[in-house]
């Protein structure tokens, strides 16, 4: 494989400095430790992999982070596994309740509506929706409530299974969202920044059970709320299909990410702080990062 | 006037294999405490969405409002025509009174109306397997939540009529209630008058048994009433 600096310099953000890979990782590498300290990151996971290139490049990706709401994620790829099943339809209707229970001391809890982004879903308390629009909610607004109906209506299990069907490891669920008591046992679902990335790279070479279901997963990550991590570091006109993941002490974001006239490339970046430290913008300088250092290459 | 509205009361014993395999007509449950109790046998048959949205049981609980469920119940359970027990109509009349006590349109949740035998939720007997149980999320505005909100209305459906059995506030699934309101009349069977119990008089396979139930009792009663042999 050999890789030299982009002949149409017209269209790249920068310029390319150097025409040798091992100089853009070099030079990768400090701005990406230049960022982790600016921000005060405690860790800081990177994974990237681009389908044009085929190149690979991560740090610290073997870290195992708390995953927030990127575990969402895992509960898509559960979900459409039932669907390509047959065992679940988009349009099966689901009990909208918030009634839930701890997978540790098997006590009902509920979760506080009032720190959920999505009154799409609790609005509908009593009710049915689909599972398709809980997916939908789930991942382009972070819905909790929605995450949970959709756990339970597939099983933490089942969760498991397909991503061990997928053979994705770096990936741990095993629990929903706001299980208390779970998270005072130090039960936590996890992630690793290679993990999540090939999660996204089975959905984005439409492996994912089906091309059908990859599409259908795709469609609904196109559409996230969110953009202040992946996104705010690219161009406007990029799509990105991905998951953010928030808590006090950590900021997450996990994407496919879609240019004009190239393949798409995968970036998973993790970040922790302190919680007085703030989340800051670490992840959009590393996607800038990441766009510009590709921008300035091109593969032979 | 709008046309009288008639449902057909079946013996579900004359249903098909699947759904008598679903519904276990005068099958024998335990529930929690392992009471045994005998499971209804007759429905009314309901044709369509259409069928179950505008028949009325009573002022303000049309049938619909019973067979709310979500994908725990059977697929061939939710697929018309859909079956209830006729003890529903019981259940509807103590809920009109118990809605006039409580000053409020009364909600039942999804999954809260009749769930079979079936039902993911069905995992021991429970009144709801007889249509003669109830869990209500909403009264009027309110949502059914927190402790002093629930044994409020606990209170007024107790006060409303002996026959009413609620759940206390709490947390154990099956013996406690914690975002609802639950209301039952325990384990009625009813057999509608023109059925009549003998199975080996009619053979199913020749002769399916049904009626046709009048529910307009107004009108019913401006109608002269047929002699006998008529």
């Amino acid at each position: 494989m050999a890789l030299k600096a982009r002949k149409a310099h017209e269209k790249l953000p920068v310029s390319p400095a150097n025409d040798s890979v091992a100089a853009s990782e070099i030079s990768l590498y400090r701005n990406v430790l230049k960022i982790k300290e600016e921000h005060d990151l405690e860790e800081l996971g990177i994974s990237f992999w681009d389908a044009q290139t085929t190149i690979q490049w991560s740090y610290n990706a073997d870290h195992y982070f708390h995953a927030a709401s990127t575990m969402k994620l895992a509960v898509l790829i559960g979900v459409f596994r039932e669907i390509d099943r047959g065992t679940l339809a988009l349009d099966s209707p689901v009990h909208v309740r918030n009634r839930f229970t701890s997978i540790v001391n098997q006590e009902t809890f509920m979760l506080d509506l009032a720190n959920d982004a999505d009154p799409d879903v609790y609005g509908h308390l009593g009710k049915t929706l689909p599972v398709g629009e809980l997916a939908y909610w789930m991942i382009t607004k972070s819905s909790n409530l929605a995450t949970n109906l959709l756990v339970d209506v597939v099983t933490i299990e089942s969760i498991q299974q397909a991503l061990d069907e997928l053979e994705i490891d770096g990936v741990r669920v095993l629990r929903g969202v706001e299980d208390q008591a779970a998270f005072e046992a130090g039960l936590n679902n996890e992630v690793t920044a290679n993990g999540l990335q090939k999660m996204l790279r089975v959905i984005a070479d439409r492996k994912a059970f089906s091309p059908e279901a990859s599409e259908e997963m795709l469609k609904i990550m196109l559409d996230q709320q969110y953009r202040s991590g992946i996104p705010a570091g690219l161009p406007k006109a990029a799509r990105v299909a991905h998951k953010t993941g928030n808590i006090s002490t950590v900021h997450h974001d996990a994407g496919i990410v879609f240019l004009e006239g190239r393949e798409p490339y995968v970036l998973v970046i993790l970040t922790q702080f302190r919680a007085e430290t703030g989340r800051g913008s670490a992840v959009a300088e590393v996607s800038r990062d990441i766009y510009n250092t590709l921008a300035g290459l091109t593969y032979e | 006037m709008s046309e009288p509205q008639s449902i057909k009361v079946v013996d579900a014993c004359d249903l098909d294999d699947e759904l008598r395999f679903l519904l276990k007509p005068g099958g024998m449950v335990l529930d929690a405490q392992k009471r045994r109790h005998r499971l209804p046998r007759y429905f009314y048959e309901i044709p369509s969405h259409e069928a179950a949205m505008s028949i009325r049981l009573t002022q303000h609980f049309g049938l619909n409002e019973f067979t709310l469920v979500d994908l725990k119940e059977e697929q061939r359970l939710q697929e018309f025509p859909r079956y209830i027990p006729c003890a529903v109509r019981v259940l509807a009349f103590y809920l009109e009174q118990f809605r006039k006590d409580a000053g409020g349109s009364v909600h039942i949740a999804v999954n809260g109306g009749y769930r079979s035998p079936s039902h993911k939720l069905s995992e021991y007997a429970t009144p709801h397997m007889w249509a003669t149980a109830a869990d209500i999320y909403r009264i009027g505005n309110t949502i059914l939540k927190g402790k002093e909100t629930i044994e409020k209305y606990n209170a007024i459906a107790e006060d409303s009529s002996d026959d009413l059995h609620v759940l206390p506030y709490g947390h154990v699934t099956g013996l406690n209630a914690d975002d609802h309101v639950h209301l039952d009349l325990g384990y009625i069977t009813v057999i509608p008058r023109e059925i009549s119990e003998d199975r080996m008089e009619v053979p199913q396979e020749n002769k399916p048994r049904f009626a046709f139930e009048d529910r307009r009792r107004v009108e019913r009663r401006s109608q002269p009433v047929p002699e006998e042999g008529e």
